[in-house]
C-alpha cells in the first residue's frame, strides 16, 4: 500500500513533467490566464484540473504600501471568505520594510495586518492587527488559522525546528550569493541592521506555547496555554509550538496539532478551553522522546515528527500532517488510529506533508496535500489515500511555489494556498472540473 | 430715479466684474490642471510571462536583463543564490528543484530557448557572482561580475562560445587601473564607435570605455567627470553636500540616440549625464531621501526615435520611474512592493524591446523576470504613482 502510493507519486510526477510543454503551449493569456495547468492521472477517482489565477487577490490599497510576510495559515469559512495569517514585520527583510527603519530608508513597505479576510474575488474585506491588542499573548510566530461555524477565528503559534536543508533559507548560502548584495550593502552604507535574512525565531523570546480565539472582528475571546510556558506532550494546559488547529463546531471541540515541539493531537472544549483528550502517532501515548531525523529507509516512527496540520472531514475522520515523517495519519475523533499514507517518501529536509484540505464534493473524495519541500500540491483519493496527481513546481511565478505550507478549498472547489519563507503569497487555483 | 439707476448700474457693474473675475479664476485653475496633465506611455503587466522553466529549474537572484535584435529576452541570474531548500532536488532532499543555468534566453512567447554558463572555460574564468547582461549590435553577449575579486568582463556568442575576457579575476579594487575592473555591474556597447561602456562597479567608482573588439582601455572617469579615487565616502546622506565621486555601485552606463551617456550612481540616488568622452553634462536625483541600496538601479530608454522617456528601476522603493529624458523630470511611476504580478521586490534591471514593452528582473528574493506590455500613451497627473499596473479589463 505504502509502496503503491510512492510509485504512483513518481509516475505522476513524470507525467506532469512530460506533459508540461504541451499543456503549457497556450501562449500568454492575459485576461483569462490558463497557463500553468496541471492534471491528475486518468486514474479512478479523477483529480480536478486547476488553473492559477495570477491576479488574485487584488493589490492592497496603494497608499497603504502593505506587503505580506511569510504566510503560515490559510482557511476558508462557511461564507466562502478566505482568511490568512502571516508572520508580519518580523518576517520581512530590511529591504522590504524601508519606511519602518530608523532612519527612514525607502517608501516600501509596511507589513499588512496579520489577520486578513478576502472574498473569493480577491477583495480585502477586513483585516486586523492582533499585535496591537491586549489581554492575550500574541505569538512571536502566529501559525495556523481556523474559522469555526460561528465565525470565530482561531490562531496557533510557533515555527518548526529548521531542518538542515532549511538552515540557509531566505538567503543564498553560497559565498557568491552573499558576497554580491553584501558588497552592495557594505559599500552603500545601508543600515547595519539591514541583513536581508529572516530574523532567526530562536532568538526571540518568549517561546510560542499558546492558541488564541477571537471573534470575527478581532475581539479576544480565549487563550489556551501561555507564551513562554512551554509544556510537554502530556500537559492538559500547555503546548510546545502548537502550529495548527481545527474546530469541530458540532461537538464544540478544538483540535490542536501540538505540534512543532510536542508530538500529539490535543482536544479541548472550544468554549472553556478545558482539556479533553490527546494522542500520539498511531493513537499511542505521546512522549517527548526525540525520534531523530527522518530516515526513509527506517521502520516507520512511532512518534510524530513536526505535526503541522489537523483537519476534520465531514465523515468524522481526523487527518493529521506528520510533516517530517512524510505521512498523513487518519484517526477517529477519539484518537483511534484508522490508517496512514506516506507521500513522497524519499523527501527529507522539511518533509512533504505540510497541510491538507478536502475537496468540495459531499463525499470530499479528494485530499489536497501542500508539500512545501517539493513545492507542489498533491491530490490524493481520500478513501484509498492513493496519489491521483499534483500541481505546482518551484519558483516565484504565479502557479509556482516556495514554501507552500497552507491549503484550503472553497465551496466551488477552488484551491487556495499560502507560502511561507520567502514565498510570502496567497494564491488561488480555479477549479476547472475534471 | 437717477439715483436708483446709478445704484442699479453700479450693482450691475459689480456683478459683471465678479463674473469676469470668476471666469478668470476658472481659466487659471483649468490652465493649471492642464499643465499638470501630461502624456506618458502606459503599461500593463503580462502575468503569464514567461512560461515556466523546464526541468524543475529554479531561478535565483536575477541581476540582468537585455533584449537582442530579434526581441529575444536574455537574463542572467545567480544559481548559487538558490538556497538548499529551493534546490532540494540538487540537495537530494526532495523532488524540486534544480538550480537553472545562469544565462537564459526567452522568445516573445516567453519560451526558454538557449541556456548556458556558470563554469570556467578555456581562456576565461566565470565570475564569482555574474552580474549584468547586454547583447551588443553584433549579437554578442556581455556579462560582468560583482563577486569578490571579479575584475573582468566576458564576451560570448549567443551559443555561449567564449570570445573575449577583459581584465582578470582575483584583483584588488583600483579605480585607476588600466588593465582590470573592480566588480562590474553592467556593460553597454556603442555601435557607432564599437566601444563598450563598463559600469565599474561594485568596487571601483568609474565608467570605463574600452574597444569592444580588442578590449583595449580607452578612457575612464568618475562623478562629474572627475578622476576617480577609492576613498571611502561613508554612508549616503541626502542632506550633506553632494558627493564629488560615485558611490559604489556604479550600476549602469547607457548611451542614448543623441550620444549622451546616462550613469546610475545608485546609492547617491542620482543619474549623471556625460558626453562620450566623459564631460559632465547634467544630473538629477530620483527619490533623493532613499537610503541603503539607493534608488537609481538601472535605466532603459523608450523606443521612440527621440527616446523621449527614461524608464528607471528603483529596487529600494519597488517601482519603475518614468522620466523625461531631456529635462530629467519625474513624470510618473508604476509598481509597488509585493510578490504578485506587477509588483516588485528589489527590481534590479530593466530593458525595452522593439515594440516598446518593458522587461524587469528582480534580485534578492524577488527572483523573477516580468514583462510590461506597452499600451499606447495615456494622460496622467504629473508625478502620479500608478501602483500595480494590472490588465485593465481584469481590474474592472
Amino acid at each position: 500500500m505504502k509502496r503503491a502510493v510512492c510509485i504512483g507519486g513518481h509516475l505522476l510526477a513524470l507525467l506532469v513533467v512530460v506533459g508540461m510543454p504541451v499543456l503549457l503551449d497556450i501562449g500568454p493569456v492575459v485576461l483569462a490566464p490558463s497557463a500553468f495547468v496541471t492534471l491528475g492521472a486518468q486514474a479512478k477517482a479523477a483529480a480536478p484540473t486547476v488553473e492559477v489565477d495570477p491576479l488574485w487577490p487584488k493589490p492592497f490599497p496603494q497608499k497603504k504600501a502593505w506587503i505580506l510576510g511569510s504566510v503560515t495559515g490559510v482557511t476558508v469559512d462557511v461564507q466562502d471568505h478566505v482568511w490568512v495569517v502571516h508572520r508580519g514585520v518580523d518576517s520581512l527583510q530590511a529591504n522590504e520594510k524601508g519606511p519602518t527603519l530608523e532612519p527612514w530608508a525607502s517608501s516600501c513597505c509596511f507589513a499588512a495586518p496579520q489577520i486578513l479576510q478576502f472574498d473569493t474575488a480577491g477583495t480585502l474585506l477586513a483585516s486586523w492587527d492582533p499585535k496591537t491588542g491586549s489581554g492575550y499573548d500574541w505569538p512571536v510566530n502566529p501559525s495556523g488559522i481556523a474559522v469555526d461555524d460561528k465565525g470565530n477565528v482561531w490562531v496557533g503559534s510557533g515555527l518548526p525546528t529548521p531542518s538542515l536543508a532549511a538552515a540557509g533559507r531566505g538567503r543564498g548560502p553560497a559565498p557568491a550569493a552573499g558576497a554580491a548584495p553584501g558588497a552592495a550593502r557594505g559599500a552603500a552604507g545601508a543600515p547595519a541592521a539591514g541583513g536581508r535574512g529572516v530574523t532567526p525565531a530562536a532568538a526571540a523570546p518568549p517561546a510560542d506555547a499558546q492558541v488564541l480565539k477571537f471573534d470575527k472582528t478581532g475581539k479576544f475571546l480565549l487563550q489556551i496555554g501561555k507564551a513562554g510556558k512551554t509544556d510537554g506532550s502530556d500537559s492538559p494546559t500547555g503546548f510546545n509550538r502548537p502550529g495548527a488547529l481545527a474546530v469541530d463546531s458540532a461537538a464544540n471541540e478544538l483540535y490542536v496539532a501540538d505540534g512543532f515541539g510536542n508530538h500529539r493531537v490535543a482536544v479541548f472544549d472550544a468554549t472553556t478551553g478545558a482539556f479533553k483528550r490527546s494522542w500520539g502517532a498511531y493513537g499511542g501515548k505521546p512522549t517527548d522522546t526525540d525520534s531523530g531525523a527522518y530516515d526513509p529507509n527506517a521502520a516507520s516512527s512511532k512518534q510524530f515528527h513536526t505535526l503541522s496540520c489537523v483537519k476534520i472531514a465531514k465523515d468524522g475522520m481526523v487527518y493529521v500532517c506528520d510533516r517530517q515523517n512524510d505521512r498523513i495519519q487518519v484517526f477517529q475523533k477519539d484518537g483511534t488510529f484508522v490508517k496512514e499514507a506516506v507521500v513522497s517518501k524519499t523527501t527529507t529536509g522539511d518533509g512533504s506533508v505540510w497541510d491538507v484540505a478536502f475537496s468540495n464534493d459531499p463525499q470530499q473524495r479528494v485530499l489536497f496535500v501542500a508539500d512545501g519541500h517539493d513545492k507542489k500540491v498533491w491530490m490524493l483519493d481520500r478513501g484509498s489515500l492513493e496519489t491521483l496527481g499534483s500541481f505546482g513546481d518551484g519558483g516565484r511565478y504565479p502557479g509556482r511555489f516556495y514554501g507552500v505550507g497552507s491549503v484550503a478549498v472553497d465551496s466551488k472547489g477552488n484551491v487556495y494556498t499560502g507560502e511561507t519563507y520567502e514565498g510570502k503569497r496567497v494564491q488561488k487555483f480555479v477549479n476547472r472540473g475534471r | 430715479m437717477k439715483r436708483n439707476l446709478y445704484i442699479g448700474s453700479t450693482l450691475a457693474m459689480l456683478l459683471v466684474a465678479l463674473g469676469i473675475g470668476q471666469g478668470i479664476l476658472e481659466k487659471k485653475a483649468d490652465a493649471q490642471a492642464k499643465s499638470n496633465t501630461i502624456m506618458v506611455p502606459r503599461f500593463e503587466v503580462d502575468p503569464t510571462f514567461p512560461k515556466p522553466l523546464p526541468n524543475h529549474w529554479y531561478q535565483g537572484m536575477s541581476i540582468g536583463v537585455g533584449v537582442d535584435a530579434n526581441d529575444h529576452i536574455w537574463i542572467v541570474h545567480r544559481p548559487d543564490s538558490v538556497n538548499a531548500n529551493e534546490a532540494a532536488e540538487d540537495a537530494k532532499t526532495g523532488t524540486c528543484c534544480q538550480k537553472a543555468p545562469p544565462i537564459l534566453e526567452f522568445d516573445q512567447q516567453g519560451t526558454l530557448l538557449r541556456h548556458w554558463g556558470g563554469s570556467d572555460g578555456e581562456g576565461y574564468q566565470w565570475p564569482a557572482s555574474n552580474h549584468g547582461i547586454t547583447i551588443d549590435h553584433k549579437g554578442n553577449v556581455w556579462i560582468g561580475g560583482n563577486g569578490g575579486g571579479d575584475g573582468m568582463v566576458l564576451k560570448f556568442t549567443q551559443d555561449g562560445k567564449f570570445l573575449m575576457m577583459v581584465g582578470k579575476k582575483g584583483v584588488p579594487i583600483d579605480s585607476n587601473s588600466q588593465d582590470h575592473f573592480g566588480m562590474v555591474a553592467k556593460i553597454s556597447v556603442d555601435k557607432k564607435e564599437n566601444e563598450a561602456y563598463i559600469s565599474d562597479g561594485y568596487g571601483n567608482k568609474r565608467v570605463v570605455v574600452i574597444d569592444a573588439d580588442s578590449g583595449t582601455f580607452k578612457r575612464y572617469w568618475g562623478a562629474y567627470g572627475n578622476k576617480p579615487d577609492d576613498t571611502n565616502l561613508g554612508r549616503y546622506n541626502p542632506d550633506a553636500p553632494v558627493a564629488q565621486q560615485f558611490r559604489t555601485p556604479v550600476h549602469c552606463a547607457e548611451m542614448s540616440v543623441d550620444r549622451l551617456v546616462y550613469v546610475c550612481d545608485r546609492v547617491n540616488d542620482r543619474i549623471q549625464v556625460f558626453t562620450p568622452d566623459g564631460k559632465f553634462v547634467k544630473e538629477a536625483w530620483v527619490s533623493k531621501r532613499t537610503l541603503g541600496d539607493g534608488s537609481t538601479w538601472d535605466i532603459a530608454f523608450s523606443n521612440d526615435p527621440q527616446q523621449k522617456f527614461i524608464f528607471l528601476a528603483d529596487g529600494k522603493d519597488e517601482k519603475v520611474w518614468i522620466l523625461d529624458r531631456q529635462s530629467l523630470e519625474i513624470l510618473t511611476s508604476f509598481g509597488d512592493g509585493g510578490k504578485q504580478p506587477g509588483q516588485f521586490y528589489a527590481v534590479h534591471s530593466i530593458a525595452t524591446d522593439s515594440k516598446g514593452n518593458i522587461y524587469t528582473t528582480e534580485t534578492y528574493d524577488g527572483r523573477r523576470l516580468q514583462r510590461f506590455l506597452y499600451k499606447g500613451m495615456q494622460s496622467v497627473t504629473k508625478g502620479e504613482d500608478q501602483g500595480t499596473v494590472w490588465p485593465t479589463k481584469a481590474t474592472k
